[in-house]
């Protein structure tokens, strides 16, 4: 009876260690929302750090993919990682409740390497305080195969989205239907990636969805240039240069792209750097990556990319700061695969010349604060613009009429 | 007088841990839900930061214009096609299980087992092997009809608007098939064989036997199959979510991923529980009706 009684008080108390060990002994957390697999250089970077600081150990924890909300409950109840990688787009929503560490203070007290000339800050930085700071960046670039685009006398990639059109649709008649031109994932969900080549046409067009307008917002494409988008992107599947399967598919990394890309009967397509590595790495052939139609214009192309913040239950936030700062060093660069948000980093890091066409593009990208903070959120937009697109696609809707809904729900969406 | 009393409290005192239990588990959570219908609150914020919303949250659902198209949705494709179809090929299923022929070749407990191993394929897992079956250009269901010549070029079932629902019931009635068809097999197993050997005898055929004595055993246990499916099936959101999310354009959205949206992409708890006390309100409609149906047909009978 009495080892029974022991055994239940001993259960009982798990849990409660389990807290107490969380804090009380040292036991700091580091979250990332990256595949396991892309995060190997992260781990790297991470054991550096706590080989360097036994006084300060960090563990990384990996919850992919990115849920933020999954932070905030954390974060809300007195809990969560104390250091979190974060999106650059979800900083807003952690700073508005004050979730998260401000990070001024740190900043100006023991200034991380390369932090003076980030890029993107203004996605970081809310109410005039900075919540989190910038760490790595990326775009999409155009992704492609030499040698079919050679075999059609192609020798340069398109520059406008007028000649890749104009080019794709040419691959895809001198091979007979065999090589779709320009491929590109056009499911209707909230994720596809459909939607950085639209909002990239747009502002190649001088035109975005939704603009400020001192404290408000409002609608700032017309329902002609909508439509304009909408008959481009849909020349694509009518002149059956892209295969009609892509209409179900989310991701530029799906086997069926990377697939094709390998068996060379995709000639186009575009990618973040991950996704392009994971692909070279994954077929025979030479890839190649070139910016975006208009991809060296300013403002043409989206910055992306993350952002490092500090939980604001963070006991010891210069500690988390000092980790922070590692993360952002040239070291944890030379074992972490990505284009560091420090732009003086970034010229110190060796870049593999088949990814020129990201590098030659992010000096001209801009991050999508020119959407951050309206009453309608980004994954709202993504999601509306995403399925008035696909139900052009796929013939439920004439362009006309998907932009004359799509520009209601905008507008719906700002009076919210 | 003190044994008394608390042999008459006993009952209540005995039941209470369970009773404990459901208020825990099952009412808190309902009643947040409804508390939540009439707030405003985003997942970033704490629940003591939430705003009052009166009836907005409700008008707005019917402002939006995509929720009768995401009802209807729910009702027709998801639901009623995928219990129809289960509900019919199941029934052949659990019959054909408990033949003569099966158990004459020793082949029940084989064919049992292979019946339930869509039941043993986690749904996600499922539904991404549904995903690469039906691939538009490197689908084995395409490579195999391309192959035998049945058609020249790959269909993108799930790239078109005539194909995506059947391609979302095909995975949904594949994959849940196998509990209508074990609850059925349970039902015929549960009919005594004297009631066929007296119905041999007054000269019944295997058709008047059927009609006289399998469906009016089963009728309870179909009752309760059809309600479970029904409400599992109409609330269900994973199978919609992860084939196509709500598209193509919104051909396939339903309340469960209207829902979804509403509450995580337009960050609105709120919205997201009335869509949620709506489909609970219709569920419960559903089952008072359905039950009160078939009740009275069972006591006129």
């Amino acid at each position: 009876m009495r080892r029974r009684t022991m055994l239940a008080a001993g259960l009982a108390a798990l849990p409660l260690a389990g807290c107490a060990g969380g804090r009380g002994e040292g036991r700091r957390v580091f979250r990332q929302f990256d595949p396991a697999d892309q995060a190997t250089g992260l781990a790297k970077a991470v054991k550096a750090w706590n080989t360097e600081h036994p006084d300060y150990t960090v563990t990384m924890e990996t919850l992919s993919p990115n849920n933020p909300q999954q932070f905030a409950r954390e974060a809300n109840a007195g809990s969560g990682p104390d250091i979190a990688q974060l999106a650059f787009t979800d900083v807003s929503f952690m700073a508005e409740p004050r979730i998260l560490t401000p990070l001024d203070r740190l900043m100006s007290s023991a200034p991380a390497e390369g932090q003076e000339d980030l890029l993107a800050t203004d996605m970081t930085t809310y109410d005039r305080q900075s919540w989190a700071i910038p760490w790595t960046a990326d775009t999409m670039a155009l992704v492609f195969r030499p040698d079919v685009l050679e075999k059609s006398g192609v020798a340069d990639t398109p520059e406008d989205w007028e000649e890749l059109a104009e080019v794709s649709a040419r691959i895809t008649k001198d091979s007979g239907g065999d090589v779709s031109g320009f491929v590109f994932p056009a499911a209707a969900q909230y994720s596809s990636a459909q939607w950085f080549p639209i909002n990239y046409y747009l502002w190649a067009h001088g035109s975005q969805l939704i603009r400020a307008d001192g404290e408000s917002w409002e609608v700032a494409v017309d329902e002609q240039q909508l439509a304009d988008a909408m008959t481009y992107f849909n020349t694509f599947f009518t002149e059956r240069i892209t295969p009609a399967a892509m209409q179900a598919v989310t991701d530029y990394g799906d086997p069926s792209i990377v697939g094709a890309l390998g068996e060379g009967s995709c000639a186009m397509t575009f990618m973040p750097p991950t996704a392009f590595r994971a692909a070279r790495e994954s077929i025979d052939a030479e890839l190649m990556t070139a910016p975006m139609p208009c991809g060296l214009v300013d403002g043409a192309t989206h910055l992306g990319g993350r952002a490092l913040g500090i939980n604001a239950n963070c006991e010891e936030p210069e500690a988390a700061w000092a980790f922070v700062s590692h993360l952002l060093s040239p070291e944890t660069f030379e074992l972490y695969p990505q284009y560091p948000a420090s732009a003086a980093t970034l010229d110190r890091v060796d870049v593999d010349p088949s990814e020129r066409g990201f590098t030659k593009q992010l000096p001209h990208a801009e991050s999508f604060a020119r959407y951050a903070d309206a009453p309608i959120t980004i994954a709202s937009l993504q999601e509306q613009v995403n399925q008035q697109f696909s139900a052009v696609y796929s013939g439920q809707s004439e362009p006309e009429d998907a932009s004359h809904k799509l520009l209601d729900a905008l507008a719906r969406g700002l009076e919210e | 007088m003190i044994a008394s009393r608390l042999r008459s409290a006993q009952p209540y005192l005995l039941s209470a841990p369970a009773l404990l239990v459901i208020g825990l588990l099952f009412l808190i959570p309902s009643v947040y839900n409804v508390v939540l219908a009439f707030q405003h609150l985003t997942p970033y914020q704490s629940p003591g930061e939430a705003e009052a919303a009166g009836l907005e949250n409700f008008t707005d659902l019917w402002s939006s214009g995509d929720l009768p198209h995401a009802a209807l949705n729910t009702v027709l494709w998801l639901t009623a096609a995928t219990v129809v179809l289960r509900l019919g090929i199941g029934l052949g299923l659990a019959l054909a299980l408990e033949s003569p022929i099966l158990r004459r070749w020793r082949l029940r407990g084989v064919s049992r087992t292979i019946i339930l191993i869509p039941w043993m394929v986690p749904q996600v897992v499922a539904i991404a092997a549904w995903r690469w079956i039906l691939d538009g250009s490197t689908g084995v269901l395409n490579q195999a009809l391309t192959g035998l010549g049945v058609i020249d070029q790959g269909v993108p079932f799930l790239a078109q608007t005539s194909t995506v629902w059947w391609s979302i019931i095909a995975i949904i009635v594949w994959r849940e098939l196998p509990f209508v068809v074990m609850v059925l097999v349970a039902g015929l197993q549960s009919i005594p064989a004297e009631q066929y050997e007296a119905a041999a005898v007054d000269g019944a055929g295997r058709w008047a036997s059927w009609r006289s004595v399998t469906v009016p055993h089963l009728r309870p246990v179909l009752t309760v199959v059809v309600l479970v499916t029904v409400i599992q099936t109409f609330n269900n959101f994973v199978y919609v979510w992860l084939t196509t999310g709500g598209g193509l354009g919104n051909a396939t959205a339903v309340l469960a991923t209207e829902l979804y949206s509403a509450a995580f992409f337009d960050n609105d708890l709120g919205a997201g529980a009335a869509i949620g006390l709506l489909m609970t309100a219709i569920m419960a409609i559903f089952a008072v009706v359905y039950l009160r149906v078939t009740s009275t047909k069972g006591e006129s009978r």
